[in-house]
């Protein structure tokens, strides 16, 4: 795919020699395939844009390490290749206004490259000690059902702050709250009733005001509230506590979304992007001879089978085809959802022979292609069955 | 008694805003006017999620309103004294429904949006019990969907409002223009900052609200408030907890407004509505002025062509239209007429297999209330399917006249098929074969056979009458009564087959003139509307020739009128101010 895109690139290239604003921006194109993807996190004011790209950029794994993680790019900056979008609610004026935009056929058909995200989860119903999982419910249930979530990857509940607080939490911050948490629960609940009681004179101990008001800014209330039931309930080192308030804000599953929908695809997101520019350009200025590159982007457009097994996959994940259960993870599977590499595709070892890859990969062609042919089943289904069979085509046709 | 000072100026105003176009600024003057006294409305507004069910619940202590992510309902609620706690859903055509207070939430999840026109809730609190009525309301979004009209419809009648933002940022600018058109309707408002439990810098919210209404000048009290800890205090008995909730001076504020006196009040609501009004309707007919100063803009001759074009056009509708209504009412008449014979020819089918087997001396009695039903519903069909396609000629016919067909179809409802009137078949003459007949058939058969018989025996010597000729006797007479009935049964089934093709006939006849008729009246009347029609395009655009010819001078007329209109309503919004600043005695400044 990126070969294809270096080469309509060159082609462009020869064709707008004499303009240096045309002949930069296709090498921008050019040097853009060779860098990290770049995913910008967008959103309204305060909606915690700063605040998850920081969570998410110190993380130590490998999963992300090919990204660039730019916080609220303006429309004039560069193009990012990604996007995470963030919402405070789910509200439909909110959701209207995050829909990704329209662009050219090929940019609308090959919309999937964003994420939505329910950012500060952690004020839902009011701070309720639950309202971690009331987001995460009301999340899936937004992605499966709200037409208005049609366009993402993943509609995914993550609490901005806790996830950056717990990913940096302090010892000192650690042995305060563990302070907090040794008072008896019936005599400290009134002052982690709000803000203003917890930064009371009257609170008890000899902590400073000072620090109890920077705890609760790093974390909030609902944080504060959750470690020190969380440290009441077993996380009795930093390290689990940490851990734990990770989990719980959600942003392990929006890693996982990322890693698996932006980091696996990448080449094919980058090359995306180099070819709406390159469309956006010859639309712009056309050139003598410019039709004849004008339908070389469109078969190219026409042929990227990446996009649709992206776009497949958010279906089947969001619960908009038939498919469920094992045949529903086999196929996000074969798609690529857990790595493109054959051996990824088809639940293998990484170390698997050339042999048993193809084999096991023969296997599952014959089975799609008898899902795909089954005149019973409702012309969606098949539809969804022939891009399975495309992709696990695709993977037989490196053996050949 | 005679009749206050605000009331006349009111009056005038809704006059100008009626005479201008602006029936709704109207009806919001009249709702003001006839609002039912002894009732102060209290009405709570904001964007969605900022804790406005939680705000209520806290003010009652009492879980009425939807919170969380329950859906909160499209349309307001109304929550009242009562002694003991009740609620009831008022449909759209005003009928009531009563619910238990419990299952409200439930109960308006499960109603299809659209079907209600609010929600009633009485509780016993002594807060509500000299009149006050709070109203809650869907949550306030894009400006052109039914759950922010329906929220702003609160202002036509509303006494004070609440304003509900969160802590967690400062007023948006969607939310300060709400307030400032809040303002302009309703004198007394307050915005409630909700969530400052959760919300480390509410304070700096609050200061940073306080200076944008403020510079905005919008006269509103900015009132901290938690829900949680006010939830809290009152679970413990705690009051200095209570305090801190900052709901006691929010109860405070509520009380002074639903202690206020009535006259004094209504006459401000009045000067202050009739300056909203007054201001909105300016507004409106600037810019029609403007529009007006762009359009003499455009050359005298473009217009003229434009109009000669439109012209051309209608011509060539009216060629257009006309043909296809006659093409279409031919096609009409053969199809009807067709369709009717096809259906009787297929009942005359069935009535001659029928008497082909059949013996209609033992199955008339069937026959004929089948034969009825038949033919109704024959006619029925028919006439049915004749009436929609009378309906989709009308449709087809408007499409002749494009975009500019912007009215109801005319009434193509005919006066029934006529079904009930259909006579019910006659039952022919069916003459049985009688067991006298039968014994006088068969005695004439017997006798030929005794005889015959009878003769040849006798050659052998025996008697005329013997064992022999008296069995050929009985074997004759069986023999004359079978082909006697044969030709009998034969007979029977020819009169009822004629008797019912008969009745067919007459039925296919006066029917089918029926239909013809029903289809000429259509005829006439799609062709009465639609020359009407295009008599009126016609008249409209000669006036409008005539108008650009009259160019400029008139144009120019109609933009001094609107002035002088302008000049009124600036009277009308000064005098109205004075009435305010009258009723509202220390109130001196009223923004509008």
């Amino acid at each position: 795919m990126t070969r294809d895109v270096r080469d309509l690139l060159a082609a462009a290239a020869g064709l707008y020699r004499d303009d240096p604003r045309a002949s930069a921006l296709l090498h921008d194109c050019l040097n853009r395939l060779e860098q990290p993807l770049r995913v910008a996190f967008t959103g309204a004011p305060a909606s915690g844009k700063s605040t998850l790209a920081a969570a998410l950029g110190e993380w130590p794994t490998r999963a992300l390490r090919d990204l660039v993680l730019l916080d609220d790019p303006g429309p004039a900056d560069e193009v990012p290749d990604a996007t995470v979008r963030l919402v405070r609610h789910l509200e439909p004026d909110e959701l209207a206004a995050a829909h990704p935009p329209g662009g050219s056929p090929f940019a609308r058909q090959s919309a999937v490259n964003s994420v939505l995200v329910l950012s500060r989860a952690d004020e839902v119903g009011a701070g309720r000690i639950d309202a971690l999982l009331t987001a995460k419910q009301l999340a899936r249930r937004a992605w499966r059902e709200d037409p208005l979530c049609t366009g993402f990857l993943g509609v995914i509940a993550v609490a901005g702050q806790l996830a950056y607080g717990g990913r940096s939490l302090r010892d000192d911050e650690f042995d305060l709250l563990a302070a907090f948490a040794a008072v008896p629960r019936e005599e400290l609940e009134r002052h982690v009733l709000s803000v203003d009681s917890f930064t009371d004179p009257a609170f008890p101990g000899p902590i400073p005001v000072e620090t109890r008001r920077s705890l609760v800014v790093r974390f909030g209330m609902f944080g504060v509230r959750l470690a020190l039931t969380l440290i009441r309930t077993g996380c009795d080192d930093r390290i689990k506590l940490s851990a734990e308030l990770v989990r719980r804000s959600g942003l392990g599953e929006l890693r996982d979304t990322l890693a698996g929908c932006f980091v696996a695809r990448a080449e094919a997101l980058k090359a995306r992007t180099a070819v709406i520019r390159l469309e956006a350009l010859l639309a712009a200025q056309p050139r003598p001879g410019g039709d004849r590159l004008v339908s070389r982007v469109e078969r190219f457009a026409a042929a990227a089978h990446d996009f649709r097994e992206l776009r497949l996959i958010a279906d089947i994940r969001g619960g908009r085809t038939a498919l469920s259960g094992d045949p529903a993870e086999e196929a996000v599977r074969l798609l690529g959802a857990q790595g493109t590499a054959p051996a990824d595709r088809l639940g293998l070892e990484p170390d698997a022979d050339p042999g048993e890859i193809y084999d096991a990969g023969l296997d599952a062609l014959r089975r799609w292609r008898h899902e795909a042919e089954r005149p019973d089943r409702p012309h969606a289904e098949r539809t969804a069955a022939h891009v399975v069979v495309r992709s696990t085509e695709g993977l037989l046709s490196l053996f050949a | 008694m005679t009749a206050p000072a605000w009331l006349e100026v009111l009056n005038e105003t809704m006059d100008a805003c009626r005479t201008h176009g602006r029936a709704d600024l109207a009806e919001r003057l009249r709702r003001r006017r006839d609002a039912p006294p002894g009732q102060i409305r209290l009405g709570v507004l904001g964007f969605p999620k900022q804790g406005k069910g939680y705000l209520l619940n806290a003010v009652l202590n009492a879980p009425v309103c939807a919170v969380g992510d329950a859906p909160t309902p499209a349309v307001p609620t109304e929550i009242a004294y009562s002694a003991e706690p009740a609620a009831t859903l008022v449909g759209r055509s005003r009928e009531r429904i009563p619910v238990a207070v419990e299952r409200l939430t439930g109960e308006l999840g499960a109603r299809p949006a659209g079907t209600l026109s609010r929600v009633e809730v009485g509780v016993p609190r002594e807060l509500l019990s000299a009149g006050l009525v709070l109203v809650d309301t869907p949550p306030v979004g894009d400006p052109r969907s039914p759950r922010t009209a329906a929220a702003l419809d609160l202002l036509a009648e509303a006494d004070a409002v609440i304003l509900v933002s969160d802590a967690t940022a400062p007023l948006s600018p969607a939310e300060l223009a709400l307030a400032r058109h809040v303002r302009t309707w309703c004198p007394h408002v307050l915005v409630a900052l909700t969530k400052i439990d959760a919300s480390p810098g509410w304070r700096a919210v609050a200061e940073r609200n306080r200076a944008m209404l403020a510079e905005a000048g919008i006269d509103a009290p900015v009132q901290p408030v938690s829900a949680v800890v006010r939830q809290a205090a009152a679970k413990a008995g705690d009051a200095d907890l209570n305090a801190r909730s900052g709901f006691p001076e929010l109860l405070n504020w509520i009380a002074e407004q639903a202690a206020r006196p009535a006259d004094q009040s209504r006459a401000l609501l009045a000067a202050v509505g009739v300056r909203a009004a007054a201001a909105e309707l300016v507004e409106s007919l600037r810019d029609r002025v403007d529009a007006a100063g762009q359009e003499a803009g455009l050359g005298q001759a473009a217009l003229l062509q434009r109009a000669q074009r439109r012209a051309d056009d209608l011509r060539r509708q009216n060629t257009r239209w006309q043909n296809l209504l006659s093409d279409e009412i031919t096609d009409l008449l053969s199809d009807a007429e067709y369709d009717l014979r096809e259906r009787t020819r297929k009942i005359v089918n069935t009535i001659d297999r029928t008497f082909d087997e059949g013996d209609p001396a033992k199955v008339w009695d069937e026959f004929a209330p089948w034969l009825d039903n038949a033919l109704a519903e024959a006619v029925d069909v028919n006439y049915t399917w004749l009436a929609d396609r009378a309906e989709w000629i009308a449709q087809a016919v408007a499409a002749c006249f494009g975009a500019q067909y912007d009215r109801a179809l005319p009434d193509l409802r005919l006066d029934g098929s006529g079904v009930e009137g259909l006579d019910d078949v006659r039952r022919p003459k069916i003459e049985k074969f009688k067991v006298g007949q039968q014994a006088f058939t068969g005695l004439r058969g017997s006798y030929g056979g005794v005889l015959m018989f009878g003769l040849v025996t006798s050659l052998a010597g025996l008697p005329l009458i013997n064992p022999v000729s008296i069995g050929a006797g009985a074997a004759f007479a069986a023999k004359t009564i079978k082909d006697e009935g044969g030709m009998r049964l034969q007979r029977r089934q020819a009169v009822a087959k004629q008797a019912a093709q008969r009745h067919v006939d007459d039925v296919f006849l006066r029917f089918s003139k029926e239909c013809r008729d029903s289809i000429r009246v259509v005829q006439r009347r799609l062709r009465d509307h639609f020359t009407g029609l295009a008599e009126e395009l016609a008249d409209e655009l000669t006036h409008e020739r005539e108008t650009i010819m009259a160019g400029t001078a008139e144009r120019e007329r109609r933009t001094v009128h609107i002035r002088r209109e302008i000049d009124r309503l600036a009277g009308l919004h000064q005098r109205a101010g004075e009435l305010g600043t009258i009723a509202g005695r220390q109130r001196r400044e009223l923004s509008a």
